[in-house]
C-alpha cells in the first residue's frame, strides 16, 4: 500500500456554500442527468430556476441525491418509490431525534 | 483467499431460480440498506448481499461460480484454478475500480481484472468525486479543529491491477459544522485521465457519540440531575458544555423534565443553536439514621399526596 501525505486542506461546507447546477451535482452524486431530471420531476430535488440549463440546486441537494440513488439503484426503486421512500426516511429522522432529545436511546 | 458462499448470503437453496433470487435479494437488501436500516452491522452485511447477488444475478456469472464452488463453505481457504473460466464470457460493465474495492478478494480475482480489462477507458476525463465518512468530536464542532483523516482510495496502477492506496489528509474542520452536513475538498477525488482534473472528495461529518451531551441539528441537549431542595428552592449548579464548565441558576419551583434554554451556546453559527438542560430530580438515598429522620421530617411538614390525581 503506498503512503503519500498532502498538506493542510481547507474544504467548503456544501449544506451552506454551495449551489449545484445539473452537470455539478450528476458528478458529484455520481447519478446520470436522465435520472436527476426525473427526480426533479417527482419532486424528490427543487432547484431554483426554469429550465435544466438553469437550475440552481441547494447544498443539501447533494445528500438527497446521494440516498435517492443508493436507494435507486441497491433496491430497484423507481422514482416514485424513491419520493415517498426519502420522505418517510425524513419523518423516521425526525422522530428519532425527538425520542433523543427526551433522552431515549 | 478466503471462499463465500453466495447462496448462503442470500438463504436460498443451490438449485434456486432467478427469480427467488431476486426476490431474497430484494427482502434482504430492504433490511440490512444502510441508508434505511439501524441494524449495527449493516453497512457489511449489505456489501455481501451486493457481491452475491452480482454475481448470482446474472446466469454467466452464477454458473461459472458454481463450476468452483458446491464443495466449499464460506470462510475456507481457496485458489480458484487456472483455467476455471474456460469457456464463459463476461460483459462486465458494471464494474469501476470504485465498486470493485468493496468487493472480497474471491469477488476480485473471479471477476474483477477480466472486467476491467475490457473497459474502455477514454484519453481525457474529469476524476471522479469521492466520498467518504469521517468522525469528529462535538466539540471540534463548537471550537473548529485541525484533523488527520485516513482514506483508501482505489486506484489502478499501470499493469492494470487494483491496488488500495493509502492516503493521510490534514483536514480543517470548519467551527459550526454539523452532523450530515458533507465538507467538500476541492481536486482530492480521484485523479482525471489525460488532461482532465482530479474529481473532488466530499467527506459526510458524524459526531462521536458522547456521553453526555445528545445532539440535534444546532442544539444539544444533557440531562442535568436536581437534589430536591435544589429544584424546589432555586440553586447555582455547575454544569458542563462540550467546551466548559458554566454556572447555571436554577429558579425556584422548578419541575422534573423542565428544561432550561442557554440561547445561543449550542453549535456555533449564524444562527447559533441553543443548549438545553433537561432537569431530573435525584432522591437521595435514605441510608443513614439522619437521612431518615430527614425523610420522615419531610412527610410530617408536608401534607402531600403525589397520586390526588389518580383518585376516580
Amino acid at each position: 500500500m503506498n503512503q503519500d501525505t498532502v498538506a493542510l486542506i481547507l474544504g467548503t461546507v456544501v449544506e451552506e456554500q454551495v449551489e449545484f447546477t445539473l452537470v455539478e451535482l450528476c458528478q458529484a452524486s455520481q447519478t446520470e442527468q436522465e435520472l436527476v431530471v426525473t427526480w426533479v420531476l417527482e419532486g424528490i430535488l427543487e432547484p431554483r430556476g426554469a429550465t435544466p440549463e438553469n437550475w440552481r440546486f441547494g447544498g443539501d441537494a447533494l445528500r438527497r441525491a446521494c440516498v435517492a440513488r443508493r436507494l435507486a439503484r441497491d433496491l430497484e426503486i423507481n422514482p416514485p418509490g424513491v419520493a415517498l421512500a426519502l420522505d418517510l426516511l425524513e419523518d423516521i429522522a425526525a422522530l428519532r431525534a425527538r425520542l433523543e432529545h427526551r433522552g431515549v436511546r | 483467499m478466503k471462499f463465500h458462499d453466495y447462496y448462503e448470503t442470500l438463504g436460498v437453496a443451490r438449485t434456486a431460480s432467478q427469480d427467488e433470487i431476486k426476490s431474497a435479494y430484494r427482502k434482504l437488501a430492504r433490511k440490512f440498506h444502510p441508508d434505511v436500516s439501524k441494524v449495527a452491522d449493516a453497512e457489511a452485511r449489505f456489501k455481501e448481499l451486493g457481491e452475491a447477488y452480482a454475481v448470482l444475478k446474472d446466469p454467466e456469472k452464477r454458473a461459472a461460480y458454481d463450476q468452483i464452488g458446491s464443495e466449499l463453505k464460506t470462510g475456507q481457504e481457496f485458489q480458484p484454478p487456472p483455467d476455471w473460466d474456460a469457456g464463459f464470457e463476461f460483459s462486465g460493465g458494471d464494474f469501476d475500480a470504485h465498486t470493485a474495492a468493496e468487493h472480497s478478494d474471491l469477488f476480485e480475482a473471479l471477476f474483477g481484472a477480466r472486467a476491467r480489462g475490457a473497459a474502455h477507458r477514454p484519453r481525457q476525463q474529469a476524476g471522479r468525486d469521492h466520498h467518504a465518512k469521517v468522525l469528529i468530536d462535538l466539540k471540534d464542532a463548537y471550537q473548529g479543529a485541525q484533523r488527520s483523516i485516513s482514506l483508501r482510495m482505489p486506484i489502478t496502477d499501470e499493469q492494470g491491477h487494483l491496488v488500495l492506496q493509502q492516503r493521510t489528509l490534514e483536514v480543517v474542520i470548519p467551527k459550526g459544522i454539523r452532523a450530515g452536513q458533507h465538507l467538500r475538498l476541492a481536486g482530492q477525488g480521484g485523479p482525471g485521465a489525460g488532461a482532465g482534473p482530479a474529481g473532488d472528495l466530499y467527506l459526510e461529518i458524524e459526531f462521536n457519540p458522547h456521553p453526555l451531551f445528545r445532539v440535534d441539528g444546532r442544539d444539544v441537549f444533557l440531562d442535568l440531575p436536581l437534589a430536591p431542595w435544589e429544584a424546589a428552592l432555586g440553586a447555582s449548579v455547575t454544569m458542563p458544555t462540550p467546551v466548559g464548565s458554566i454556572q447555571l441558576t436554577i429558579p425556584s419551583g422548578s419541575a422534573a423534565g423542565r428544561q432550561l434554554r442557554l440561547k445561543g451556546r449550542g453549535i456555533p453559527g449564524p444562527p447559533p443553536g441553543d443548549l438545553y438542560a433537561q432537569l431530573k430530580i435525584a432522591l437521595p438515598p435514605a441510608e443513614s439514621e439522619a437521612a431518615r429522620a430527614a425523610y420522615q421530617a419531610m412527610a410530617l411538614a408536608f401534607d402531600f399526596n403525589p397520586r390526588a390525581h389518580l383518585k376516580g
